[in-house]
């Protein structure tokens, strides 16, 4: 990934963010212009970066958000919740697209299909809420724009040598395709260069331009806003036409050319008599089927007129005619008799006018583009010619013909698997020399065309020229109506788009470029922090073996003014690393606002969702502390509010009973004491019941009945932490499933971090979470234990005592002793840690205790002896040794030793 | 250098990118019965191309090494040259 895109990314989360936030406010200032404008301009802005990428679906999003907004600002559309809602979709969208993105997985159809639909449902909130007059014009486009696209017009822009490449390519396969490529005005100011685009249109064949409107004066002339409209002729499949604009799917329109179309002689139409004399011949050598005798007749009269004449352009194509591996009589005739009128002939006309032709020319009809109508032609053709009296001498070969002519229409239509029947049908007719059966299998076979086929008497020919005129043009713009319905409302929009655009885009987009001019924070990747964390926590461990070297230098070599200077320079470094380290840890912290701002929008749905009303109120946003810290917060802090939401708060009409405001108000308030962040979270909900948990555990088995009847209901409360209890009866989406607040007190410990849950039954319930500032340093004690160093971190060590052997009693083979009236269990570190020395006293017989919280019980450790505290800078233990659970991690000394940290939790 | 105006002709080259559409509508202003050589145009946004055909500007030289550009300026200026 390129560090743009993942700049973009990392921007584009911020962005939502501040999206979802803003709306949020809203939500309770509907009114406030200016939280409005922000949050315009950071749609506005997500939807300009994203266009710097390949990512269609998000611009048309975000272009959709943006516009919606744009109307919002402008009092056109009114602020609703639906609208939000809407919105708050359409941002978790592009949210779910980022992630795709960051994974590098393409974007599947589905996603294209919902980024068109969110759109969709965006622009339809313009549409419904804004006013009548604003919805009108949109009607009006789908006039122009209907059935009737101009194709034959626009294919006369096309010179002659290009029509004829394109005719060459469609003889050989390639399907043509107009693009009818209509720019936003807007698109320069967007960086597009839509003759760029049209000349990059897969298969390009031809471009045009042309001018929208007419030119104004020039001193009134925009330059950048584009009033140029572009026609591609390509020789691609539509599908193809339809990827490479992806980005502009409403400015284009396609329309299939079929190749007929193509044929339009042009040039000097100076002409006479001369042309009817040419006319007849050839009328007449195309009447006896004589196409080599046209082909000459053709070459020569070419010869003879110069190139640029109307009637020279004619023969081309003629001769392009001729060339066909089966000539088109049909189209042949319609051309050579445009030569009367120097008019080109009508092709989008049916050539169905040919029903007469001799029986020679019927297996001529190709099937071409204009499908339906010549796969009529043709059959109806052959059925004429099977129905014919079956006593001419060349009836095998007339046969033979209507079979083959047969056949052509059915690969060409993809009914391969009725060959084998047609094929029977066929030699049973030869056989039999009766053509009846073929007949009989044409009729089941097509049965749509049977109706108006009928041995055609005079009259009928002409309805039936009439009838096919009709399905001429539905056929030819049936590809077009179906894309031009669903543009015609975007176009319609678009127009609206350009009309709002006017005053206000302005100041936009020419702040833009000074907005950008200076940053004023850096982003960093975290690693590199991490980097420099390490750096400093590794310059620490080198600046601690300076106290040591003095001594060394003391005591091992006598010098003692050396010894002095030594420290003196270590005071120094001392210093200056502190305070670096101090810099860096502020580099790393982060407001509590990072994991605040999701609450807004969680509590609103969760409490839509539960048809309760919640108010949320932040506190001490800015209170910062080291990023692990705070990122560590989120998932327990989510869980936590949840539980407050689905369990805590009573719905509207129990409050309301129990003479509570309608809405509940759920607290969450962030302040730092001392080296410790505090976060409390505290709802004015129905609390928790101390009985009911009680009972609870004691049925669930996971207290006694002497324990439930002894503990108090502070302490009962605080069940809710052990593993697998859930007060909820009912499992829901939200919580209850009982792997709620152990699953929090886990969290929060990892982080050396502490949780205390208070409640009233009634009056709600408040968990107040204790964190450290930062896990960067820790500091610990050292104990000795079998000559062996290990640290206590200094948040667990309560005190240390001496303990007379004889104060040590035994109770049930556990050592235990009474420490100002209280019973703490002892243990011995040497035990625990699997080393079979005994413990060591000292001089007076005495038992080193470290005395250790763990948990809300007090344990005392039996150690050799105590010594100093040490600033550590904590690693946990990695590869193998990461499964010792005993210690928490280990660390480096000054002296160059490790010391192992123990983990006091595994003590008990 | 994408543009050199000379009296009353204004030869382009290479690519003539979007930013020089203003430049060139304000050298136009005023003048009449103006010449563009696209001899040596390769490609030309289209911002430039329609205000050359706003101001009718006259074609001397169509592009000879792109065929597109050609293609699509001699549809656009057909009636001018």
């Amino acid at each position: 990934m390129n560090e743009l895109l993942a700049q973009f990314l990392s921007e584009a989360r911020d962005a939502l963010e501040g999206i979802g936030g803003k709306l949020m406010e809203l939500e309770n200032a509907p009114d406030d212009q200016e939280l409005m404008t922000q949050l315009f301009r950071t749609v506005h802005t997500l939807k300009g970066n994203s266009g710097l990428f390949d990512f269609p679906e998000m611009s048309r999003v975000l272009h959709a958000g943006e516009d919606l907004m744009d109307a919002v600002r402008h009092g056109e559309v009114q602020y609703s919740q639906d609208l939000a809602d809407r919105l708050l979709d359409a941002m978790d969208f592009v949210s779910a697209l980022c992630d795709g993105i960051e994974k590098e997985a393409p974007v599947s159809p589905e996603m294209a299909n919902e980024a068109v639909r969110q759109a969709k449902a965006l622009r339809a909130l313009i549409r419904t809420t804004a006013e009548p007059e604003a919805a009108a014009p949109s009607d009006a486009p789908a006039t122009p724009a209907g059935p009737a696209l101009p194709l034959a017009q626009w294919l006369a822009r096309v010179p002659e040598a290009i029509r004829m490449e394109a005719w060459e390519q469609a003889q050989h396969g390639s399907p043509l395709v107009w693009v009818h490529y209509v720019p936003s005005e807007e698109c320069f100011y967007q960086g597009d260069d839509p003759l760029h685009q049209a000349n990059l249109t897969p298969g390009w064949l031809w471009t045009g331009m042309a001018a929208r409107a007419p030119w104004p004066a020039l001193p009134e002339l925009d330059a950048y806003r584009c009033m140029l409209d572009f026609d591609v002729l390509a020789a691609a499949d539509e599908a193809e036409i339809t990827t490479h604009y992806r980005y502009v799917p409403d400015q284009i329109q396609t329309v299939v050319v079929p190749p007929l179309w193509l044929l339009i002689p042009q040039g000097d139409p100076n002409g006479g008599p001369v042309y009817d004399d040419f006319v007849e011949d050839a009328l007449g050598l195309l009447e006896s089927g004589d196409l080599a005798g046209l082909g000459r007749a053709v070459d020569t009269m070419l010869d003879l007129s110069s190139a640029a004449l109307w009637l020279s352009s004619a023969l081309r194509w003629m001769q392009r005619l001729l060339a066909m591996p089966v000539p088109d009589v049909a189209a042949l005739r319609r051309l050579v008799e445009s030569l009367h009128t120097l008019q080109a002939p009508a092709w989008s006309e049916p050539v169905a006018v040919t029903v007469a032709a001799s029986s020679a020319s019927a297996k001529n009809v190709q099937t071409g583009n204009v499908h339906a109508i010549a796969l009529k032609n043709v059959i109806d053709v052959q059925r004429e010619v099977l129905s014919l009296p079956d006593d001419a001498a060349w009836l095998p070969g007339r046969i033979k013909a209507a079979v083959a002519s047969l056949s052509g229409c059915l690969r060409a239509f993809g009914r391969h698997s009725e060959l084998e029947a047609l094929n029977a049908a066929a030699e049973h007719a030869l056989a039999h020399k009766s053509a009846a059966g073929l007949a009989q299998w044409l009729d089941a076979a097509f049965p749509d065309q049977a109706e108006t086929t009928s041995p055609a008497p005079a009259p009928e020919a002409t309805v039936a020229s009439a009838t096919p005129a009709a399905i001429a043009v539905e056929s030819v713009s049936a590809a077009p109506v179906a894309p031009v319905v669903s543009s015609v409302a975007d176009t319609a929009l678009g127009a609206k788009e350009l009309l709002d655009a006017d005053a206000p885009e302005a100041d936009v987009k020419f702040g833009r470029r000074s907005e950008d001019a200076t940053p004023k924070s850096l982003k960093v990747d975290q690693v590199k922090i991490d980097r420099l964390m390490n750096l400093i926590g590794e310059m620490v461990v080198a600046k601690n073996a300076m106290p040591y070297l003095a001594n060394r230098a003391e005591a091992v070599f006598g010098v003692r003014e050396l010894s002095r200077e030594i420290k003196a320079q270590y005071a120094t470094i001392n210093r200056i690393s502190e305070e670096m380290q101090d810099a860096i840890m502020q580099i790393r912290m982060m407001p509590v606002s990072f994991v605040f701002q999701r609450f807004p929008r969680l509590v609103r749905d969760i409490s839509r969702r539960l048809g309760k009303q919640v108010n949320l109120e932040l506190e001490g946003q800015d209170t910062a502390a080291d990023k692990n810290i705070i990122e560590s917060l989120g998932d327990p802090l989510v869980h936590i509010v949840r539980n407050s939401l689905d369990h805590g708060f009573e719905m509207p009409d129990v409050r309301l009973a129990a003479g509570k405001p309608v809405a509940g108000t759920l607290r969450i308030a962030a302040r730092q004491e001392a080296d410790r962040v505090v976060i409390e979270i505290s709802d004015d909900g129905k609390g928790i019941d101390a009985h009911a948990v009680k009972v609870k555990a004691y049925q669930k088995g996971l207290i006694d009945e002497a324990a439930m009847d002894r503990m108090t209901d502070q302490e009962a409360v605080n069940l809710v932490f052990i593993p697998g209890f859930s007060t909820s009866d009912v499992v829901s989406d939200l919580s209850g499933r009982g792997v709620g607040m152990d699953v929090v007190r886990t969290a929060i410990e990892q982080v050396h971090g502490s949780i205390v849950l208070e409640s009233v039954k009634g009056e709600g319930t408040r968990i107040r979470l204790s964190l450290p500032l930062s896990m960067a340093v820790t500091n610990v004690m050292t104990v000795e234990s079998n000559q062996q160093m290990f640290g206590i971190p200094m948040d667990a060590v309560v005190e240390t005592v001496r303990v007379p052997r004889s104060a040590v009693r035994t109770i049930k083979q556990r050592k235990a002793t009474v420490l100002r009236g209280r019973v703490v269990p002892l243990r011995d570190l040497n035990t625990v840690l699997g080393l079979a020395a005994p413990p060591l006293t000292n001089d007076s017989d005495e038992y080193a205790v470290l005395v250790v919280r763990v948990g809300d019980a007090q344990l005392g450790l039996l150690v050799d002896d105590f010594h100093e505290t040490a600033d550590i800078i904590l690693k946990p233990l990695s590869g193998v040794l990461a499964g010792l659970r005993a210690y928490s991690g280990s660390a480096l000394m000054g002296d160059g030793t490790v010391l192992m940290v123990l983990n006091t939790k595994e003590m008990l | 250098m994408a543009m050199e105006y000379r009296d009353n002709e204004v030869v382009f080259s290479d690519i003539v990118g979007v930013e020089d559409a203003e430049v060139l509508l304000a050298w136009l202003q005023g003048r009449e019965g103006v010449r563009a050589d696209f001899a040596a145009c390769t490609h030309m946004h289209p911002a430039n191309v329609q205000v050359l055909m706003a101001a009718q500007v006259c074609v001397a030289q169509w592009p000879v090494a792109a065929v597109p550009l050609e293609v699509a300026l001699r549809s656009a200026f057909s009636t001018g040259s």
